[in-house]
């Protein structure tokens, strides 16, 4: 599997697969209350106009809100290559960190 | 979780619901949106505000914007909304061409007015360290009050820079006549001495020449490219010879020319045209360190603006060292920023500010035509616009079709207007004597300014009616059912705006227009008519002292004219008075030494002049010999030093050793403006035989006058003088110091006049609407009896209150308006209510014949023809 995914479009990713469906203010405070660093809404949506190109990634639109100002959300869901790439990176990266020595004074 | 007292900012909600793309919009701007109102929640409203308009502007990226397809989509549109718009101005002719022409001609005034105040208010933003750039100027301290001076001593430049560190550069200016020698002729021109700090300090690009050093030794001069052309036919003139008579030293010396200085805009206070060192003639470098006489201007440039205060502070200390502990007291040296320049000696900025305003009002007159005259003819496009609701058309598009009308009117106008100034301007230079021009702006400043006009006034103009007519409810406006009482009020306010503006210019310039034929008219204390004054001058032959007996043979023999009643000499005249000083104490007087103007006469100046002697006596005759101990001054002399006329008063200097009696008092005459109170003045008597005198004045019969002066210009030409004969009129003198005044009467009737033009434009537009709107009212009135008279009053009691509101509002601005600027001058009138009723007549009038017409026309007009058409 050949990808190609930023760190922002991983955690993005993540977050998308850690619910079942979500949109744009909902990845936003999950990543501010996960990461404690505050993401803006554009970057967001960037990223995930990105994944739905690389078909990491579906969405749908949804029903108008008050708080929204009567606009429709786009609720994005996950695809099953999605959950595959995420899989495929957080393995890879599992296996190379077991090979950081344990007490690597360098770091220290 | 919505929080109702704070909401998204609305414009940039509407910026990129504008510029997004319809597929993207409801999912960005509502997760914006609904983070909005989360953020309020934690963060707080501002934080949250800035947050949305910083988002909003981050989605603005090239992949979130609206394709070219979806803008396309919108010229069909617009193409449709152009149509339309021609459609209407052809459909009304009429109409159409009293707002676009009202529309040209408010925008040509404008634009003429801009051209003109733009030079004043930008004077001298040529060069570039003018905001640390300033004059050192002397102030003396005396008991009748403070007076500035602004003649500085040779060594001064010198002074400053080497003392204060805050001083980068600093540099004399001196102007002088100089007569270039060109193939044994004498050209006459102003030459200017000045250093090379001179270059620093102000902007003057050099075309030709070392930049880094301009005057490389004594006798290199810089010129202007005029002159370059001038005597040597080419730009680059560099290292040609200058052969100039240097009247000071008396001598001609020679000069090479070091550099050639490039255009400089007519804007600026100091224009050189040929500059030389000071030292380049022995005076300047005998008078390095002389601290006595006073005679040139000293420019510094500061390390920065605010040095100013702290070097004027130091200054007394200055002084001081330079003189002694009397001087401190009684001089003080300031700095004038070259800011001031302009207010100070040549006009005032203030004067052009205020035509700026006047015209920003005609232009606003001129587009309130363009509201009243299109919302006026909504009623009879309602079935257009019901039509378009009908068929769909949102509140923004009708809007945006409305403000496109707008926006070709006033292209259109702006263009017409364009093409008017072009033509106009040099009319307008001519008339006015004034110098404006287009290619003084670059012609991307021009466009750039054409295209901000058309836009202001496509919004100024179109943005009333649009909002007005697109919220016209589509059921109404199919039914033809129409509630106008809101915008019949606001356009009767704009009809109101209009006039009050108009009235407040017309009474303006009735007001200045008083003042200043209270000023030309008012006896100024001597008699200015049939007077002719020479100017003559020793200098004129090359031989001084023959050139002095040849001068009083011309006097004698003008003196013999049958036709010439008086001839007097003098050193100055009125209108062209003296500006020297000097320090003279009253016999007996202990306090500072008095500072007054003096200048001498012969003994007939004042019965050439006819100023009355208010105390004592005249000068003897001029054959009884110089009386260098008599003095006649004038009332202000007289007051000024505490004199009691009955006594023998003397004033001496400040040892006491020269002695000089007060012979007579004359009345004061106003030498200067009335602008001015009459100054102070010691007037000594000189026999025309004395060289000080640089006029003759004649008092001559003025028939016939072309052979008379025919007669005494070869009387002149007999003479030998390397000049040639040149005479003023001393009514037109007295008229030229009112130049300024006059000019600025000029341009306020000119516009004043083409306000109510406009304003008189509109209203006619407007009349026809009404009538329209009216016809079936009169006819019915009519068919039930009512006369003429009763109609006419029905249409003319409209009109009456609007002219009679905003005369009541624009009296209180005139009355502070002219206030302020009466307060200028020392002879003044007062501000009469005659002016008021006149002004009120001339409007009422004016719209009287405007309306007037149409309604006579509309009231006497065969009823039936309007009522049989349903």
């Amino acid at each position: 599997m050949n990808l190609q995914l930023g760190v922002l479009e991983e955690m993005i990713l993540i977050i998308l697969l850690m619910k079942e469906e979500t949109y744009g203010v909902d990845i936003a405070m999950e990543y501010e209350s996960q990461l404690n660093q505050s993401i803006s809404l554009p970057t967001i949506h960037v990223v995930l106009k990105r994944l739905e190109k690389k078909d990491l990634v579906k969405s749908k639109m949804g029903e108008p809100t008050a708080e929204r100002g009567g606009r429709r959300k786009r609720i994005y869901q996950a695809t099953s290559k999605g959950y595959e790439a995420a899989r495929y990176l957080q393995e890879k990266r599992s296996a190379m960190w077991k090979t950081i020595p344990a007490m690597n004074f360098s770091f220290g | 979780m919505k929080n109702t007292e704070h909401h998204p900012p609305a414009w940039a909600d509407r910026l990129l619901n504008f510029f997004c793309r319809p597929d993207y919009a409801d999912e960005i701007l509502g997760d914006l949106t609904e983070a909005f109102y989360w953020r309020v929640k934690k963060k707080g409203p501002f934080k949250a505000k800035s947050k949305f308009i910083w988002e909003v502007i981050k989605s603005l990226r090239p992949k979130n914007l609206k394709s070219v397809y979806h803008f396309s989509l919108n010229t069909m549109i617009f193409r449709n909304y152009i149509k339309i718009a021609l459609r209407t101005f052809l459909k009304r002719k009429s109409t159409s061409f009293i707002n676009i022409f009202g529309l040209s001609l408010g925008t040509a005034a404008f634009m003429l007015i801009f051209l003109y105040s733009w030079q004043i208010i930008t004077f001298d933003a040529f060069h570039e360290n003018k905001e640390r750039t300033f004059l050192v100027y002397k102030e003396r301290i005396t008991p009748n009050g403070i007076q500035p001076a602004y003649d500085t001593w040779v060594p001064m430049k010198k002074r400053l820079k080497e003392d204060y560190p805050q001083v980068q550069a600093s540099s004399r200016y001196y102007q002088a006549d100089a007569r270039v020698i060109l193939n044994n002729r004498f050209i006459e021109e102003e030459i200017t001495y000045t250093d090379e700090d001179f270059f620093d300090i102000f902007s003057y690009k050099m075309l030709h020449g070392n930049e880094s050093q301009i005057f490389p030794d004594r006798s290199s001069i810089v010129i202007g490219v005029d002159i370059a052309r001038k005597y040597f036919k080419k730009e680059n003139a560099v290292g040609e010879r200058m052969e100039i008579f240097i009247p000071e030293e008396d001598t001609t010396m020679s000069f090479n020319v070091s550099a050639v200085m490039d255009w400089f805009p007519s804007n600026i206070s100091l224009q050189p045209t040929m500059i030389i060192q000071p030292e380049s003639i022995p005076y300047f470098v005998e008078a390095a360190n002389d601290w006595g006489g006073s005679f040139l201007e000293t420019y510094v440039l500061l390390d920065e603006k605010e040095s100013a205060a702290d070097l004027e502070a130091v200054f007394p200390e200055l002084v001081e060292s330079i003189w002694d502990a009397e001087a401190r007291n009684n001089t003080n040296f300031k700095l004038l920023p070259l800011d001031s320049y302009y207010d100070e000696f040549l006009g005032s900025k203030t004067d052009a500010l205020t035509l700026l305003f006047i015209g920003i009002g005609i232009l606003l007159i001129a587009a309130i035509n363009f509201m009243n005259l299109s919302t006026a003819q909504a009623s009879q496009r309602t079935k257009e616009i019901g039509l378009r609701k009908v068929l769909g058309a949102f509140k923004g598009q009708l809007r945006t079709q409305f403000v496109t009308e707008a926006f070709i009117a006033s292209i259109f106008a702006t263009l017409v207007a364009l093409g008017m100034v072009i033509l106009i301007i040099p009319y307008f230079n001519d008339f006015f004597d004034v110098t404006i021009a287009l290619n003084q702006f670059s012609v991307i400043e021009i466009a750039s300014f054409v295209v901000l006009l058309c836009i202001t006034l496509g919004f100024l103009s179109g943005s009333y009616p649009a909002i007005y007519l697109s919220s016209i409810k589509a059921i109404d406006a199919m039914q033809q059912k129409m509630g106008f009482a809101g915008s019949v009020n606001f356009r009767n306010g704009l009809v109101i705006l209009q006039f009050s503006i108009a009235i407040f210019l017309i009474a303006s310039s009735f007001l200045i227009r008083n003042q200043i034929l209270y000023m030309t008219n008012t006896d100024m204390g001597f008699d200015r008519e049939g007077i002719i004054v020479i100017n003559v001058s020793r200098s004129d032959f090359v031989d001084r002292e023959q050139g002095l007996v040849r001068l009083n043979t011309l006097k004698e023999q003008l003196r013999s004219k049958s036709y010439i009643k008086e001839v007097s000499m003098s050193r100055s005249v009125p209108a062209s008075w003296t500006r020297s000083f000097r320090f003279i104490y009253p016999d007996g007087w202990t306090g500072d030494p008095l500072r007054m103007r003096y200048t001498y006469v012969d003994a007939n100046f004042f019965n050439t002049y006819n100023i009355p002697l208010k105390y004592g006596n005249s000068f003897l005759e001029d054959t009884q010999g110089d009386q260098r101990n008599s003095v006649i001054l004038n009332e202000a002399a007289m007051k000024a030093f505490d004199f009691d006329p009955s006594e023998q008063n003397v004033v001496t200097n400040r040892s006491g050793e020269v002695r000089i009696n007060v012979v007579g008092v004359v009345e004061d005459f106003n030498f200067e403006t009335l602008q001015n109170e009459v100054e102070p003045t010691l007037i000594f008597h000189r026999t025309a035989s004395n060289p000080v005198h640089s006029y003759i004045s004649c008092k001559m019969e003025m028939t016939n006058l072309p052979s008379k002066m025919e007669e005494i210009e070869n009387l002149w030409n007999q003479l030998g003088s390397v000049n040639d004969f040149t005479y003023t009129f001393m009514d037109e003198n007295v008229q030229e110091l009112y130049e300024e005044e006059n000019r600025y009467l000029g341009l306020v009737t000119l516009f004043s006049t083409l306000s109510i033009i406009v304003a008189c434009l509109g209203l006619y537009g407007l009349t026809l609407f009404i009538i329209e709107k009216r016809r079936k009212e009169i006819s019915i009135r009519k068919v039930l009896g009512s006369e003429i008279g009763g109609v006419l009053g029905l249409i003319f009691s409209d009109f009456a209150k609007w002219v009679a509101v905003a005369f009541a509002l624009s009296v209180p601005f005139v009355v502070y308006f002219i206030n302020d600027w009466l307060n200028t001058f020392h002879y003044r009138i007062p501000i009469s209510w005659l002016t008021f009723m006149l002004t009120l007549v001339i409007v009422a009038g004016l719209v009287l014949i405007t309306v007037g017409y149409q309604s006579l026309k509309a009231a006497s007009s065969n009823p039936v023809r309007y009522l049989k058409e349903e």
